[in-house]
């Protein structure tokens, strides 16, 4: 187990376990790269029991997470790269996504589809919105020493 | 790892049919501009979107499409959308895009519904 979260200020450890029940890849940060980390997540989850549907979910998440972590946290960097741990561990998925980034300033917000098309707002928040949807539980802007982390968790439900 | 789209017209009665071939992401902007242009200069008002059952479709393909819609709103056009997985008729209505279309669980339904009238 490595050390190093701070979360609030305050140094918390960091629970990035490598065992049996751990499975982590790293990834290019380059935008398609995304797709291994959904195979994976996804071959994990079903050997594991998990329905297709919330397989489905997990995938999108994981994504959305990847994205996230190449555009806002290595801005598209090409030299940097995102490192996807997954563990399982009483009843929950959990799929940490870390990048070399700070954190956001603030989670961004979905504006929502009306005010985007009838006010004309920006498009943003769409990816955090859809995982915050998707999942039992999502934490951003936990930073460590080796970069920013957002953990995402999903409930087992055969 | 570069992404194409291939995105077919078909004016099926008084509907034009996209159909997309391939995954819906940031990089189908262009793709969908163009099919777009070209329904217009072909005066279309009723347009339907067939996707791949299997298709991967992300946020930046969403905010995509979210564009269009904004455009086809503009232009009082009728939006009709079919070939989606489960999921991802879950997540059109969750991020809202079926307050702007109508989904289809067919083609055949779609162009049942939406063909005539005005």
């Amino acid at each position: 187990m490595k050390e190093g979260i701070i979360q609030g200020g305050a140094k918390i450890k960091m629970a990035r376990r490598l065992d049996e029940r751990t499975v982590e890849i790293s990834l290019p940060n380059k935008v398609g790269y995304e797709r291994i980390a959904m195979a994976c997540s996804a071959s994990f989850a079903r050997m594991i029991g998990f329905v297709p549907e919330r397989i489905e979910d997990l995938k999108s998440a994981v994504a959305e997470a990847c994205i996230n972590a190449m555009q806002h946290g290595n801005k598209w960097r090409p030299e940097a790269r995102v490192v996807v741990n997954m563990n399982f561990r009483d009843d929950t998925f959990i799929v940490s996504v870390m990048d070399e980034g700070d954190g956001m300033p603030e989670v961004p917000e979905y504006p929502g589809i009306v005010r985007i098309i009838e006010e004309e707002k920006p498009t943003r928040g769409l990816g955090v919105f859809m995982i915050q949807q998707l999942v039992d539980r999502v934490k951003f802007n936990q930073t460590t020493t080796e970069g920013h982390v957002v953990t995402i968790e999903i409930k087992l439900t055969k | 790892m570069e992404q194409a789209n291939e995105i077919r017209l078909e004016q099926l009665g008084d509907v034009t049919l996209f159909d997309i071939r391939g995954d819906v992401t940031i990089l189908s902007e262009p793709f969908l501009n163009e099919a777009y242009k070209n329904a217009n200069n072909q005066g279309a008002n009723k347009i339907l979107l067939q996707f791949e059952k299997n298709a991967y479709i992300n946020s930046g393909g969403i905010s995509v499409l979210i564009q269009f819609l904004a455009e086809t709103k503009k232009n009082n056009q009728q939006i009709g959308i079919t070939g989606l997985s489960d999921h991802f008729k879950k997540i059109f209505n969750m991020v809202g895009i079926t307050k702007f279309a109508q989904i289809y669980n067919t083609r055949e339904e779609a162009l049942e519904n939406m063909s005539g009238g005005s």
